[in-house]
């Protein structure tokens, strides 16, 4: 091999080798590069920009070779703490993969506390991105080790139940650079810590206050931010007009605002809003607004530039759609999920106008008919995302001209579609682009109609085949062969699957997610089958999968090293069979153990005690409580993980 | 003030009531002041109907006290100037202190007896007028009759309770039954008895009468209770009451330094420092009960009747607004060199008599109170130690600069304030870093962590 690949690398210098490597877009094919031969691995290594690190155990080297590294992310590798700080830093070539990082994830990191975090920010002068989202331990003093970032200009704190505003302060005054910050779910937050956000961080661009107790008062405030662009504030209770009417006046640049779930916003605070921001881009309002008035209709003709609107939950009327037509010519996202009173002449009048629509969220929108679907596969050429959940009148003629018209599209959700059969599968096959396809509660589709999808949607990669009983082995082996990028699949009370189906799904190498709920005629056989091959599984759910026997568990406890999430209630799975998995899945993180008969107490504390250190997640039966020692709940207590009683 | 709203009250409430020809007839026939001013009450209860049966046991007393300064209502019936009403305040206060050496007083029971001989005789007065108008009566009036008859019996009520309490007096065994705390003088030791004979005595013989008797007797024995309350406790009051009251004459004391009224636009009057330090400062001009705060003071004047119940009278007397030019008062600290005394060259007069006493006792007098919690803090005023010990050891804001504050909005605005100022999380919290390296030094771990709270502890100072 050395002899042939000697004159390539003499041709090509370590320059255009760069600029070769950098082409390369698709993890796999970089990992095909990588493994050519040294030259090519050490180009990889100097010119990787991003790393997400799934084994800890990797870590170490993994840090030495990558020099030049700007995006870290540790969100899924378990057991980061303090201590593998003071290591990372101390022990790898002078903390060199620390200078020039820029964008740092720690989401879940629960082992990090604020000496560990205090000794990055020190190490990572450059930091200029820090996610610590469901951090449970990240509280006031994590924070104020934060806010050591002098240049941080992009922080997310979503549900950092602890920290309060003496966090918030220190950050802010620390960071006064912030654009970007989310304090979703940060329920101690209160309405001093934001003023004062308000009153030091005027760079803000972006700023998340969803579900917290937002006044009046906090919009006040966050009305003197000249440089906003993007407010959130999902279900925010406390939000109503009066404090909309604040922003009228504020927030020059506002662009995007999402209301959703503020039961106490109507359709006249909305109205203000817009009268003071005509070049909002984007409106979420998605169950606020029960009704619009006819001020709104008028308000939105002001709205020229309008991107997206999302009004799910209200009541429409054609008039709005008429109005949107006719004025909001850009449209590219709308969303109606659970509207009443969008009928086929509302929709036809819109996608009339509207041509240039990607995403169209029709969930529940029950009075749809295919006349409906024809006008928006005739008007908007370049549809991508099509939701049409519970659009029961909904039949093979619209999956024929989706098919026929709409050959970007990318993501269809049928679920719940009764009308939907395999000649109606065939007719969608056209679509050769489609990414996602969710077929859940289809019941009249069958081997034939998957077959169709397999052999012409060779793209995709997720696939909902929930509770579709005309599914067997035969549409599954079509898929494997076809679809070979399918990374996500639900199988779930597919009941005519048996250990053949699960074989040909071996075959799919990409396949990370899957449900094999109630599939009572797999055996551990055919789990072994499936394990050995599909190496990147992460997510799998077993549940009631009861004839699956320890077999195919030690094959799972042997192969499936990258398994993040597993679900194993109601299996028939034995104590030795358990402990194996939860002790040598050393990348699992949530572990689903309801009604497991066939283990002991003992069984439970070992397979617990075997994970304890890097668990997060684990869901038992709550007479459990009581009997596992207290010595390993103390330790899991300890590791931030969250014990689930059922 | 109050009394002479009372009474103005009244006199305009007169001519309106439905059944008011009569009675007052009955008080131009009455020569005497202190008659003249009886005969009103009765008026009152006329117009006021059956409701206020619980109450009207009550004003014999005040009239008792009334009697033996018949001076006092005079001038105050007659003269608008709230000046002599403080001054008879004081008066008030000097007889009740000289009066606290003597456990009884054969000349009260004297009043106490004529005063009854009174009574009786006006009653009588009454029934014979009732007999004379029955004659010519017609059948409609019923309801008037049946007026007349409760009043009759009220007043008999009333008298009969007044014995009893005129007797209690002479009998220490059922005095100290009644009263469970230390009684507070004379006034107080006469009022206590038949303030408890009211629970009792007046509702058997209501019994008969109609049902809408019974609330206004439920709240009769409240005020009962609550100025039985008031005396047990009187000398440290109720402690909310306390603290309440607090804040607001800090508020006023403060509200007064910025004043600057032009010297001889007011008339000052200095307290003398045994005034300033008795414990009460208002007394009720109806039964001369003494009380710390005004705000007991109104809530002790609706028991004496509906007109002391509207919101006027309830609302704080120094806020309404009164259409004739009031002369306006302030205070002199009687200390002499103090700048709150008015020989003072930069004389700045204070706005209340709460004012004085404050003043006089956190600038003049020991500290006596020490704060139990930090041993360190010592105040005059109970008040201030209370609002102190409300804060004291409790998590204090603290600032990166050092500065503390005992709220935290106070902490957020003066970080909003000053460039680089953070708010410093206290030490108490600061649990060693959970470090479970098995790969890492020992030793490095925990200088790291020293290190590392030294700089925390360098941050909090």
């Amino acid at each position: 091999m050395s002899t042939q690949s000697t004159p390539i690398l003499s041709v090509l210098t370590e320059d255009l080798l760069i600029r070769v490597n950098e082409k390369l877009v698709q993890d796999s094919d970089r990992k095909i590069w990588r493994l050519i031969c040294k030259e090519f691995h050490r180009v990889d290594s100097i010119t990787r920009k991003t790393l997400r690190v799934l084994h800890v155990e990797f870590l170490l080297t993994l840090l030495k070779n990558y020099t030049n590294l700007h995006t870290l992310d540790l969100s899924v590798c378990p057991c980061i703490e303090d201590g593998t700080i003071t290591l990372l830093l101390h022990r790898v070539g002078h903390s060199m993969w620390a200078r020039n990082l820029k964008v740092l994830n720690l989401s879940r990191a629960n082992g990090l506390k604020f000496s560990g975090l205090e000794m990055l920010v020190g190490a990572c002068k450059g930091l200029e991105s820090v996610d610590v989202s469901y951090c449970c331990g990240f509280g006031d003093r994590e924070a104020a080790a934060i806010s050591g970032c002098g240049g941080l200009k992009e922080l997310r704190m979503d549900k950092c139940l602890g920290v309060s505003d003496v966090g918030l302060a220190k950050i802010v005054v620390g960071c006064g650079r912030l654009e970007m910050l989310s304090l979703k779910w940060c329920m101690e937050i209160s309405y001093l810590g934001v003023e004062l956000l308000c009153k030091k961080c005027l760079e803000l661009k972006f700023l998340d206050v969803s579900y917290l107790k937002v006044t009046s008062d906090w919009l006040r405030s966050i009305a003197a931010l000249s440089k906003l662009e993007d407010l959130a504030m999902v279900g925010c209770p406390l939000v109503n007009d009066v404090g909309l009417q604040f922003l009228e006046n504020g927030c020059p640049l506002l662009q995007k605002i999402d209301v959703s779930r503020c039961d106490c916003v109507s359709s006249s605070g909305l109205t203000a809003l817009i009268r003071g921001h005509n070049g909002l881009l984007q409106i979420d309002a998605g169950y606020a607004i029960a009704e619009f008035s006819g001020n709104f209709v008028e308000c939105m003709q002001e709205l020229k530039n309008l991107n997206a609107i999302i009004i799910d939950g209200a009541r429409v009327s054609d008039t709005i759609f008429q109005t949107i037509s006719s004025n909001c010519k850009s449209l590219i996202e709308i969303g109606l999920s659970k509207c009443t009173g969008v009928t086929n002449m509302g929709i036809m009048q819109l996608v009339s106008g509207c041509v240039n629509l990607k995403t169209i969220n029709l969930t529940c929108c029950r009075s749809i008919t295919d006349a409906a679907i024809s006008a928006i596969a005739d008007s908007c050429r370049n549809l991508l995302r099509l939701k049409l959940e519970s659009c029961n009148m909904v039949t093979e003629k619209s999956l024929g001209h989706l098919g026929l018209h709409c050959a970007l599209l990318e993501e269809l959700d049928l679920t719940d579609c009764f009308g939907v059969n395999d000649r109606g599968l065939e007719r969608l096959s056209r679509c050769s682009r489609l990414l996602c396809l969710k077929l859940g509660l289809c019941t009249n589709i069958s081997d034939t109609g998957l077959f169709y999808i397999a052999s012409n949607c060779s793209q995709l990669h997720e696939l909902d085949l929930y509770r579709c009983m005309g599914i067997g082995d035969d549409g599954l082996a079509a898929l494997s062969s076809g679809c070979k990028k399918l990374r996500k699949l639900n199988l779930s009370y597919c009941f005519e699957v048996t250990d053949k189906g699960m074989k040909s799904l071996g075959y799919l190498e990409e396949l990370s997610d899957l449900e094999l709920r109630a599939l009572d005629k797999i055996t551990g056989a055919g789990l072994a089958a499936l394990v050995t091959r599909c190496k990147r599984l992460a997510y799998l759910d077993l549940k009631y999968c009861t004839r699956v026997d320890d077999t195919g568990f030690w094959a799972l406890a042997y192969y499936s090293r990258n398994l993040r999430q597993i679900n194993l209630s109601y299996c028939s799975i034995t104590d030795m069979a358990l402990c194996m998995l939860m002790g040598n899945l050393t990348r699992l993180q949530d572990a689903d153990l309801v009604q497991l008969t066939n283990v002991t107490v003992q069984g439970f504390d070992l397979a617990l005690r075997a994970c304890c250190v890097r668990i997060k997640k684990v869901k038992l039966v709550a007479a459990l409580g009581s009997l596992i020692s207290s010595e390993v709940l103390g330790i899991l207590h300890a590791r931030g993980c969250r014990i689930r009683w059922d | 003030m109050e009394p002479n709203d009372r009474l103005s009250l009244h006199a305009w409430a007169n001519p309106s009531s439905s059944c008011n020809g009569l009675p007052r007839k009955m008080s131009l026939e009455n020569p005497s002041f202190t008659n003249f001013n009886l005969q009103q009450q009765e008026q009152k209860w006329d117009d006021t109907s059956i409701l206020n049966y619980g109450i009207r046991i009550e004003p014999p007393f005040h009239e008792f006290n009334q009697a033996s300064e018949s001076e006092y209502l005079l001038s105050s019936t007659c003269n608008n100037q709230p000046k002599v009403l403080d001054q008879e305040d004081g008066l008030n206060n000097e007889a009740l202190q000289t009066s606290k050496s003597l456990d009884w007083d054969p000349r009260t029971m004297l009043n106490n007896l004529s005063f009854l001989e009174q009574k009786i005789h006006h009653l009588q007065d009454l029934v014979h007028l009732i007999v004379g108008r029955k004659g010519q009566a017609l059948g409609g009036h019923d309801q008037l009759v049946t007026q007349q008859q409760q009043l009759i019996t009220a007043d008999l009520t009333s008298i009969i309770v007044q014995l009893i309490s005129t007797a209690g007096s002479l009998l220490p065994s059922v005095k100290h039954k009644l009263s469970t705390g230390p009684p507070n003088g004379q006034l107080g030791e006469l009022l206590f008895p038949p303030l408890a004979g009211m629970n009792c005595v007046p509702q058997p013989q209501h019994g008969s009468g109609s049902i809408a008797v019974q609330p206004q007797c439920v709240t009769g024995s409240k005020v009962s209770d609550q100025c039985n309350q008031m005396d047990v406790t009187g000398n440290c009051g109720t402690e909310q009451n306390l603290s309440i009251e607090e804040h607001e004459m800090k508020e006023e004391e403060d509200a007064d330094e910025g004043e600057n009224l032009p010297p001889g636009s007011y008339d000052i009057l200095q307290l003398e420092k045994e005034e300033i330090l008795a414990p009460h400062t208002h007394f009720c001009t109806i039964c001369g009960k003494g009380f710390k705060r005004d705000a007991n003071l109104r809530m002790h004047m609706r028991g004496h009747g509906d007109e002391y119940k509207t919101p006027a009278a309830l609302a704080k007397p120094n806020k309404e607004s009164s259409s004739e030019p009031v002369i306006i008062k302030r205070y002199s600290c009687p200390f002499a060199g103090c700048k709150r005394n008015k020989d003072h060259k930069k004389f700045q007069p204070l706005k209340t008599i709460l004012c004085v006493k404050n003043h006089y006792k956190r600038t003049h007098c020991d500290k006596s109170y020490i704060c139990s919690r930090c041993n360190t803090k010592k105040f005059s005023v109970m008040a201030d130690l209370k609002t102190h010990e409300k804060h004291c050891g409790k998590d204090k804001w603290l600032c990166s600069c050092g500065t503390t504050f005992s709220r935290k909005d106070k902490l957020f605005g003066h970080i909003a304030l000053f460039q680089g100022h953070t708010p410093a999380i206290p030490l108490e919290e600061t649990k060693g870093p959970s470090v479970s390296c098995d790969k890492m030094d020992g030793n490095e771990a925990s200088n790291k962590s020293g290190k590392h709270k030294f700089q925390l502890w360098l941050q909090c100072w």
